[in-house]
Parts: C-alpha cells; structure tokens; sequence
C-alpha cells in the first residue's frame, strides 16, 4: 500500500466547486454502480460543455465527481442545475456547492488532483443534502454576489446543519423564483418611498405659513413657459 | 512435531507434502478405499490444558466441514485423532497454490476474475450452511491442474486463531488477509471472508501485497485504516467494473460491504462476460488510446482513493481534459476569499436595487419640489 504523501507547498487559491454525489452509491450492486459511474460521466461532459476547459478542473470522487469551477460562481450553479435534471433520467444525484480553498494536490507531478477545504465543505454539502437537491454554502452565496450582485438572491436559505467535524454550515438552495419576488419587493419599497417623500413635501408646504397653494405656485411659475409654448404654435 | 510416521489411523503415509502452522500434510494411501488423499494432521501435545476443550472444538469444526460437498471447497473424506494427534484426510489435488501464482506476479486479468468468481461461489455455498472460512488467502486457495480453483482448510482457522489467541486477547497469525472486525477482535461473520477475498482479488489482479508491513500494528494499523488503490490505476487495462466490485468487497464498515458472496460472484461473473467480450472482439475494430509519458516521465498514477475519502484528496478525472485550467493554476494563484459588495457597486450593478435608488432620488427631488417652490 502506498503511503499517502504530505501535502507540496503549491499555492492555494479560491474557487467554485460543484460535487455531484450518486445517491447511496456504496449500498448499489457494482453493476449498478458502473452504470450510474458512466452515466454521470456523460452528464458531467454535457453539462460541463458550456465552462471553457481552461475555467473548469474535473475531479473523481468515491462516489461522484466534483468540477472546480475556476472564474464564475454562476456557472457553478447553472452546472449543479442542468446536472440534476438527470435524475429524470434514473440518475439520483444530489449537488453541493461551495467556494472555498483549495491547492493542487502533492503527487508525483504537480497538477495530479486537489485538496482543499473547498472540496471538504461541498462533499458535506452534497451529502446532507437529499436525492435530486442543491444545496450551496454561505460562501458560495457570497461569491455570487460578489460576482453578480443581486444574483444571490436566487439562492433562498435553507437551515444549517452540523458536518461530521462539528462545523456548523448555513445552507442556501436555488429558488429563481425568489428573484422576481426580491425585484418586485425592491419595486414596491421604491414607490413606497417615493410617495412618502412627496408626501412629506407635500406636509412640509401645508405646514410653512404664508406659503402659496402648490398648484398656483406652479401655475404661476410655469404660465410664461407655456403662453410662449401655445404662441409658438400658433405660428 | 512428531517424527513422520509410516502409518496414521488406517492410511499409510506416501510421501510430506508440505509443513504448516498447525501440522503436516501428508501424501496418504487409505487402504479401505484404495484412493490417495490428503492428509493433514494437527498436533495436540502442545494444547494439554485446554486439550478435552479443542478435541470438541475440531470435532465438531471438523464434522462441519465434512458435510460442504463444492465443487470449490476441498471434500474432507474423513478424520479422527490417534496418539494425541488429530487428522483430516481430504481430497489430494495436483496442482499449484494460489501464493505461489501470485508470487510470479500479477495473473492474467480473465483468469484472476474466474478465480475470484469460484472462490466466491464456494464461500457462498459455505456461508449458506452457516460455515465460516475466517482464513482466506491465496495459500489456501489451491489451484488444480484441471477443474476450477478450491478452498481448502474451512473450519481450521476458527482452531487455529483460537489457540493462539493470547491471554491479552491479542490475535497471532498472519493478519494480512484479515478484516477490520477480524483483526480488532470482534465477532466475525460472512462478510469478513468476502473482504479476505477482495484483498486476494486485488493482489492477483495487481500482482502486489495490498497491505503489507513488518509488524503486526502496522499491518493492522493499514487494514483498518489504509483505502485501496483501484485496481484500474495500477493496470489500466482492466474493466473500470473491477474497481466498483473490490471497493465493495474492501469497504472497512462490514455494513456497506457484499451482504453475502452470491451478490459478489454475480458481480464478478458480469465483469467476467465483459472482459471476455471484449476479447472476443475483432483485433483492429474500432479505436484504442494509449496514454504517453511526457518528457520522459513515467505514467503518472493517481493518489490513492484513501485520500478521497479521509482528507478530501481527490484525483484529476481521467475521463476529462483539464490540462489547460492546471496549467493555468499552476502559472499563479488565482482567487481570493469572497468579500461583502459595496453599496456603488451594488447601485451600479444589481438591477432592483439601482431602481429602489433611482426612485428614492426622484422621489426626495419632487418632494423638495413640492416643498419649497
């Protein structure tokens, strides 16, 4: 058996990472879990299709794969989305996405795999998270808003849970809906307020003695203007 | 160990065909049935104290294995005990042991799965009768010139790890090929021969010892602890299946492991009609891909799948390209940690809040308007 190296002193750095964990892998008959194996493997290069090769890494796991998505959190998710929608075609997928640390793994030649927190987190995201789901971690939420900002509102919380090193992780699962319903809410506390400020003006003239009515006053004002408008006119 | 004798009970001792742990192996002739068999004898002398306890024990061990009738387990004809010495005259085979076709390297994928397959179905079989091996290794898997591979010494190894179990409760022997639950001292079940079998699928697929190690904590240390390399990334012309059906079978927690040795034989035979498929394909059809060393390096081989699993190494898909964004990695680090956006970026950038601002501002202006004109 060979010993497991200590890790190279190579950079770390900060990027998306979407595990797609297979459902009760280790459970399924080794037929099966070929089948499902070569399957992903199809979703994953469909899926993956849309990242330039330079902006993704593909990484094998026990029991799915994880894709390090180097510039775009975005992509991560619209990835962790097109992949789920293989579990209509018998594939029980679940997805984890996380933003976090990682580094190239030591090895016999630099570039032979990763290591990181970054992948920790999204395979304890991916694995408490139920068949056919996404979860994202908090990071990954603020990566996208830093990215994109307002985009994060496509991802809705959902709760916290404790992974098996105690660490406490606020979750967060796609809902598109939520975006629309942000920008109709924003809507509505804009008119609102809009309002209130006129309102308020309107308040302050009623409330200052001696103050002509406002409709006089802008009558008053804006006759020249529009006496030249309607003589122009009638040239 | 007692002098070779001419004669054991009623069988008339040919020739010593080899030497163990326990005692001799005998080439014997049994007069009563004219026929030559095998006739292995455990000394009793050294186990006085306990000596009423283990006559029991290897009679009825013995008398279990007698009634497994495989044509993968090695027939137990008779035994009995004579001058303090216990006997089982079994089924004499010509041919090789497994140990020694391992020991010229790995075995030919085809032939080390089929091999794999009978051992399978002869420990299902005797799992079937709530007998369990508890010793399986390639020396006790012999292979005969003709006819399938066969089990030999079922029911011997309970005796065996019994009487050299210490008075600390520390289990002697050769721990290479024991399960996690086996070699911690805890209860053993079916499931413990299915992972002695997967390090011996493992070993003649590789032609390397899967845990090896000069002593005895760290053999165990290794079994407990230590993942697999798949089998693929030592030889990967192998069928990916085999990886899925050896993790199965090495998985540490007994509970996520094959349940019973059916369900891997089946497993086994599938990969089995896959390779032979395979190569029943036409020579020249189709594409073959090859993989080159670069300047002159040797193929890179994954990390093991150990570190997948405990400090979240994982290794580079061999199925995809990520040449280019390692490359690119490994020029400089990119990224950094994710920081909260500012409020001008935010107005700048996010649709609904640029809008909440924009009417917010147009609002204070006609309301200062209607204010003050």
């Amino acid at each position: 058996m060979p010993a497991a190296k200590s890790p190279s002193k190579s950079p770390s750095f900060y990027a998306s990472v979407v595990f797609l964990k297979i459902q009760d892998f280790a459970r399924r008959p080794a037929t099966e879990q070929a089948r499902l194996r070569a399957q992903l493997q199809a979703v994953v290069a469909v899926t993956a299709a849309e990242i330039p090769p330079a902006g993704r890494v593909m990484l094998d796991a026990a029991d799915g794969a994880a894709i390090v998505v180097l510039d775009d959190p975005r992509a991560a998710l619209r990835l962790a989305e097109r992949a789920l929608t293989a579990v209509a075609v018998g594939l029980p997928l679940s997805a984890g996405l996380n933003h976090g640390a990682l580094q190239l793994a030591a090895g016999r030649k630099s570039g032979e795999g990763m290591t990181g927190d970054g992948i920790a987190v999204a395979a304890s995201v991916a694995a408490f998270a139920g068949a056919s789901r996404i979860l994202a971690s908090r990071t990954f939420r603020d990566a996208m808003a830093e990215a994109a900002p307002g985009r994060e509102a496509a991802l809705a919380p959902a709760g916290t849970f404790n992974d098996p090193g105690l660490r406490a992780h606020e979750l967060f699962t796609p809902n598109h809906r939520a975006l629309g319903r942000r920008s109709r809410r924003y809507s509505a506390i804009a008119v609102l307020l809009a309002v209130c400020l006129i309102g308020t003006g309107i308040g302050v003239r009623s409330a200052t003695p001696g103050q002509q009515p406002f409709m006089e006053a802008v009558l008053e004002r804006t006759e020249p203007y529009w006496r030249e408008l309607v003589q122009r006119v009638s040239y | 160990m007692a002098k070779p004798a001419k004669k054991i009970g009623r069988y008339k001792i040919l020739s010593e065909l080899g030497r163990g742990a326990m005692g001799v192996v005998y080439k014997a002739d049994d007069p009563n049935l004219d026929r030559t068999v095998a006739l292995k004898t455990i000394s009793l002398e050294k186990d006085a104290e306990g000596r009423a306890d283990y006559q029991k024990r290897f009679m009825l061990e013995a008398k279990a294995a007698g009634k497994l009738n495989h044509a993968n387990i090695v027939t137990t004809y008779d035994f009995g005990e004579v001058d303090g010495m216990a006997y089982l005259a079994m089924e004499l085979l010509e041919g090789t042991d497994l140990r020694k076709r391992v020991q010229q390297g790995a075995i030919p994928p085809v032939e080390a799965v089929e091999i794999g397959c009978q051992v399978a179905e002869g420990l299902a079989y005797a799992h079937g009768r709530g007998i369990v091996h508890r010793d399986i290794k390639p020396a006790n898997i012999m292979l005969p010139e003709r006819g399938p591979a066969k089990i030999m010494d079922f029911g011997l190894a309970r005796m065996r790890l019994a009487d050299h179990k210490t008075s600390t409760g520390i289990v002697l022997g050769t721990p290479r090929y024991m399960s996690p639950e086996q070699i911690s001292g805890q209860p053993v079940d079916q499931r413990s021969d299915i992972f002695s079998l997967g390090i011996v699928l493992w070993e003649m697929l590789t032609g390397r010892r899967l845990f090896s190690g000069t002593e005895m904590a760290q053999v165990s240390h290794s079994i407990t602890y230590d993942e697999h390399e798949p089998p693929t990334r030592v030889n990967p012309e192998l069928p990916a299946m085999l990886d899925f059906v050896v993790a199965r079978a090495l998985k540490k927690d007994p509970a996520v492991r094959y349940q019973d040795a059916d369900e891997m034989a089946a497993d086994l035979h599938t990969c089995l009609a896959e390779m032979r498929a395979r190569e029943d394909e036409e020579p020249g059809e189709g594409t073959r891909t090859q993989k080159l060393s670069v300047d002159g390096e040797p193929t890179i081989v994954g990390p093991p799948a150990a570190a997948i699993l405990t400090d979240t190494r994982l290794p580079v898909s061999r199925h995809f390209d990520s040449t280019a964004a390692l490359k690119r990695l490994g020029k400089s680090a990119r990224g950094r940690a994710p920081r909260p956006v500012g409020l001008l970026r935010r107005i700048i950038s996010d649709a609904p809040a640029r809008r909440l601002f924009v009417v917010t501002v147009l609002g204070a202006a006609a309301g200062s308007f209607v204010a003050f004109i």
